[in-house]
């Protein structure tokens, strides 16, 4: 497929997703409101909405078009992961010696293989241009977010610095699920002069980060594979510990173990800060919040979003526990948002001196 | 270029519509409507091609077209419209069995 075709059909994807996210979805949740007044009954589950939208025809449509723009984004005939194959003969060697440190016998657990996260075909740990495909399928997740997507992890890392205004606390940070990198090049500009581990489980997005990331350069970086559920760091290896949008892609049984992973190789005194979905507003928000998980094809946004945080991580040892909402972009209204949006929180703790 | 086989899963079909029918329908809609963009981005790329090579004026082609231009298209419109529409008429155009 030419390269005109190709952006051509994606922007269209993104044309009609940017419908559905405001038009349809506001429709929707109008279509929803009436309903409730009519009916006198206040929904306060996730099943209670289900109950009054699930025969509703916008609501099918609404349901469709959230699973297959996804499909074609990734998987039709002007697909992602064609686009990249046809190219691949360029794409791919500079991809094989980039630094980034792979271990190709590291176990890839079963809930990855499983399931093809984000409708990414094979997922995104597969295929060598997994990275490219997963990065440039990342540039339209959020379709009024736009070019600011990128700012999302500026926004991010801000934040963290911003309870550090000297600079000082972190001179050791792991990045968690780092992916392409997208989350490491913010926090290597913020604190230059620390040390970042970024590790992830995909071999194909650690290389593309490694090849792509200006802080390649800079020996203060190191792009790894791992399981950061299971991680080769000693203890009180870290000053800070940080992901983003990684938690809410694992069961319950390895949320469990990342926190305790990140209890066991933090500082005393240090910090664990998650950008990642759980603030969720109302039955009608957390019923399309689950509904998105299972047509995105991420199966564990529900139990996540329902997890105890606080008694999770008090039991391994953090305190000053706190799960707040984050603003992706400037303007964006948390409490009276209009269209659909992500449930962006931030989840931050500190570990016990004495823990 | 075709739709590769490892594209292809023997996974559950996710359906929102009472009939899986129109689940499918709705895939060739949303398909068909992506070949139809491809094509209108490419007719507005030659045009500014031609135009920038003083071949067309696309101001002029842009004007509501002569009555001769239009008796000329008439022909091809008219069957392009029959065989859209004919689908809906339920006729059949071979003998069945029954």
């Amino acid at each position: 497929m030419d390269d005109r075709s190709f952006v051509a059909a994606q922007d269209f994807l993104l044309s009609s997703k940017t419908f559905w996210t405001k038009q349809i979805y506001e429709d929707l949740k109008r279509t929803y409101e009436d309903a409730v007044a009519r009916s006198g009954k206040t929904p306060t589950t996730p099943a209670d909405v289900a109950a009054i939208l699930e025969g509703d025809t916008l609501y099918r449509y609404f349901a469709w078009l959230e699973r297959h723009l996804q499909r074609l984004k990734y998987a039709g005939r002007y697909g992602l992961v064609p686009y990249h194959d046809e190219r691949r003969s360029v794409l791919a060697p500079p991809l094989r010696d980039t630094g980034a440190e792979l271990s190709p016998t590291l176990e890839m657990p079963s809930y990855y293989r499983r399931v093809d996260i984000h409708q990414h075909p094979g997922g995104v740990m597969s295929d060598e241009l997994d990275g490219y495909v997963y990065e440039r399928g990342a540039r339209s997740t959020t379709p009024l977010m736009g070019a600011s997507h990128a700012d999302l992890h500026h926004r991010f890392t801000d934040l963290v610095a911003a309870q550090d205004a000297e600079r000082v606390l972190y001179g050791r940070i792991l990045d968690m699920g780092c992916g392409f990198g997208k989350s490491t090049q913010p926090f290597h500009e913020a604190y230059p002069d620390a040390r970042i581990d970024a590790i992830d489980l995909s071999g194909p997005c650690l290389a593309l980060a490694a090849h792509q990331a200006p802080s390649r350069s800079s020996p203060k970086v190191r792009f790894r594979q791992m399981n950061a559920c299971a991680t080769d760091y000693e203890p009180d290896s870290f000053d800070l510990v940080t992901s983003t949008m990684l938690v809410h892609e694992l069961p319950p049984g390895e949320i469990e173990k990342l926190f305790a992973e990140a209890a066991r190789i933090l500082a005393p005194g240090g910090r664990m800060v998650h950008l990642d979905f759980h603030a969720i507003d109302g039955p009608f928000a957390r019923f399309m919040h689950y509904g998105h998980g299972l047509r995105n094809n991420e199966p564990f946004m529900q139990p996540w979003a329902e997890m105890d945080i606080h008694a999770s991580l008090s039991d391994k040892g953090f305190t000053n526990i706190k799960v707040i909402p984050f603003q992706e972009a400037e303007g964006v209204d948390l409490e009276n948002h209009a269209a659909w949006r992500f449930p962006w929180t931030v989840i931050q703790a500190e570990l016990k001196t004495g823990g | 270029m075709r739709i590769s086989d490892s594209l292809i899963l023997d996974r559950p079909e996710q359906n929102f519509f009472a009939d899986p029918a129109l689940d499918r329908a709705f895939g060739v809609v949303m398909a068909l409507a992506t070949e139809v963009y491809v094509q209108r981005d490419r007719v507005r790329a030659l045009e500014r091609k031609l135009e920038a090579a003083g071949i067309i004026d696309r101001a002029d082609m842009d004007r509501e077209p002569s009555e001769d231009e239009r008796q000329a298209n008439a022909e091809d419109r008219e069957a392009f419209v029959e065989g859209l529409m004919i689908n809906l008429l339920g006729k059949q155009q071979a003998k069945g069995a029954s």
